[in-house]
């Protein structure tokens, strides 16, 4: 390959990088603190490329020979950096949904247990909490302190089998290694929701329902269920 | 301006052809020479920048096809599992060709020799202990390993520093060490264990390896041009360093979406409940997820199915050979080495892992 593609290829593939950390859209792929190495390394591509290309209009020969090894091999790999492009800029992926979720069938919370015990809950008639927590003390806290309080959960649809949850997806370092928090719904108002749509789910947890036969999926009996708008981040951590 | 025909070859060069068939003519003087001077682009002769543009506007003709094609649920999952598993490398494959074109500019051969031990033997372990101060993840060491080979450092000790980097700085055993509270044993298994398979593959290197196997390219020495300035080296080596690398963390990464897509990864889980099963399902499990090294102890604290042996196994194997990293190693050292190296270190992962889980866990 050309020096020339291979620059435009690396302008392209910085360009992406930083399409990708300006716009919210990298929190499909990784976590938040990854933004400021993902700027860095879009914006270090584009001034490797732009210098090279400086360098070719100035003196092409010079620079040419100025790493010691010339191409003496037919390259191809290069081709391959025009792939993250397209799917970056054509395509943009979806954050990861339900199909994710169903390729598994553990349900990653409970397994961290809390160190120091559970903090007191919050007051108030409605309790919003994280997916995460809710399972989390649903398998562990054996006080009974979620029994018969309301709470509200944030998640997407997913159905397997005969069962509809609410879950959310938890990632420690990227998408690639994404596992389910799930907890699964009865009661009413949920199945003309579709699939991977994200709602509001207003109840209170069944007690006991999370236990080694139910791999520590937390049953949930549902009082009220409204659709929202997609959040920016969709995983929780 | 320069203007090299690559398909100089492929005599009237077809302006059909596809992608696949140009390949670079090397840019030998002979050619060079028998280059008509002054003229401008050759007519009739196809470049890969013709062969780029014609990719982004067909692309960008297509982009409502393509979009509805990877609609369905597997395949919307697996383009968002590549796009992950390469932005998230990216910024340490470039950590990594920076400090490789820095160690090409700034580090003179003469400088490294008297660094390291004069016996082969004793600088292994010594370049195995060095890869605590390169702080990323596996994409970031193979630029690097392949420098220093270049600038006259003994395979097998670049081998070692290779393998030992990505699992033993301390990024990654922090990470271990807030993924495992509840088994504060796993970071001292796994910086021995990972340790243990770099020294292991490198004195093995040192006794069986052989130079060929590595690609010429890859070892060719570093020349110090007249007249060239530092900073012209270092920018120009990260540059080609990182288009070539990138090219094949790329295609790692579309290995290691097809697998997360095509692997049922349930199915393995309750299979590693077994201890035996467990390590070889494991050590599978770390090749073909091609895990970052530095999230691989949250997932693999995840899978509390499992006893802890066989997760250490997943912990060792995976910053030393996993597909993404194999790709990787193809393209820089070249088939014929990837192909003995990889399946090598596998074996010495996993017996490492083991022996360090005896002694730990």
């Amino acid at each position: 390959m050309r020096r020339e593609t291979q620059n435009i290829l690396l302008i392209l593939l910085g360009g992406a990088l930083l399409k990708l950390s300006f716009t919210d859209m990298y929190l499909r792929y990784v976590k938040a603190g990854l933004q400021p190495l993902l700027i860095a390394a879009g914006a270090v591509m584009i001034l490797l490329a732009g210098l090279a290309i400086v360098r070719d209009l100035r003196s092409p020969k010079e620079a040419e020979e100025a790493h010691g090894d010339h191409e003496h091999r037919s390259s191809r790999s290069p081709w391959m950096l025009l792939l993250p492009v397209l799917a970056v800029f054509l395509i943009a992926p979806p954050a990861l949904g339900a199909d994710t979720v169903n390729r598994s069938d553990r349900n990653a919370a409970q397994e961290s247990k809390s160190l120091n015990g559970f903090a007191a809950l919050p007051e108030g008639a409605v309790i919003p909490l994280s997916l995460g927590e809710f399972v989390t003390r649903t398998a562990w806290d054996d006080s009974g302190s979620l029994d018969n309080r309301v709470v509200k959960l944030t998640g997407f649809v997913v159905r397997k089998n005969d069962s509809t949850y609410v879950a959310r997806l938890a990632i420690s370092c990227c998408a690639a290694d994404a596992s389910p928090i799930k907890v699964r719904m009865t009661g009413a108002g949920f199945d003309s929701m579709p699939t991977d749509q994200w709602v509001e789910v207003t109840g209170k947890v069944v007690p006991g329902s999370a236990t080694k036969e139910t791999a520590y999926v937390p049953t949930f009996t549902v009082a009220e269920i409204a659709p929202v708008a997609t959040p920016v981040d969709t995983y929780e951590s | 301006m320069r203007f090299v025909a690559e398909t100089r070859h492929q005599a009237g060069g077809n302006a059909g052809c596809p992608p696949g068939i140009i390949s670079e003519v090397t840019i030998t003087s002979e050619i060079r020479d028998r280059r008509p001077s002054g003229r401008g682009p050759l007519r009739g002769k196809v470049t890969s920048l013709e062969v780029l543009c014609l990719l982004l506007v067909l692309a960008l003709v297509l982009q409502d096809w393509l979009i509805g094609v990877l609609d369905a649920p597997q395949l919307r999952t697996a383009s968002t599992v590549f796009v992950a598993v390469c932005v998230q490398a990216m910024p340490f494959l470039v950590f990594g060709v920076l400090i490789s074109g820095a160690i090409a500019a700034f580090v003179p051969a003469s400088a490294l020799r008297r660094l390291l031990p004069k016996k082969t033997a004793l600088a292994v372990p010594v370049a195995g202990l060095a890869g605590v101060a390169l702080p990323g993840c596996e994409c970031a060491s193979v630029p690097v390993a392949r420098r220093l080979m270049q600038q006259g450092v003994p395979p097998a000790v670049a081998l070692s520093f290779l393998l030992a980097a990505p699992a033993v700085n301390p990024i990654v055993l922090v990470a271990t060490a807030v993924a495992f509270r509840d088994a504060p044993m796993m970071v001292p298994a796994r910086f021995v264990g990972s340790l243990l398979t770099a020294v292991v593959m490198g004195w093995l290197w040192t006794r069986f390896g052989k130079a060929e196997w590595i690609a010429e390219r890859a070892l060719r020495k570093f020349e110090e041009k007249e007249g060239v300035s530092r900073w012209t080296v270092f920018t120009e080596t990260a540059r080609h360093d990182l288009v070539e690398a990138g090219g094949f963390l790329v295609l790692g990464g579309v290995f290691a979406a097809a697998f997360n897509v095509l692997v049922p990864t349930a199915w393995m889980e309750t299979l590693g409940a077994q201890i035996v099963l467990g390590v070889v399902v494991m050590a599978f499990l770390a090749v073909i997820l091609a895990l970052c090294s530095e999230a691989d102890a949250f997932v693999a604290v995840s899978m509390t199915a499992l006893p802890l042996l066989p997760r250490l196994v997943f912990l060792v194997v995976g910053p030393a050979v996993d597909v993404k990293l194999f790709a990787l190693q193809a393209g820089t050292f070249g088939k014929s080495f990837a192909l003995r190296f990889a399946p090598a270190t596998f074996v010495v992962a996993i017996a490492s892992a083991l022996v360090a889980g005896v002694v730990f866990l």
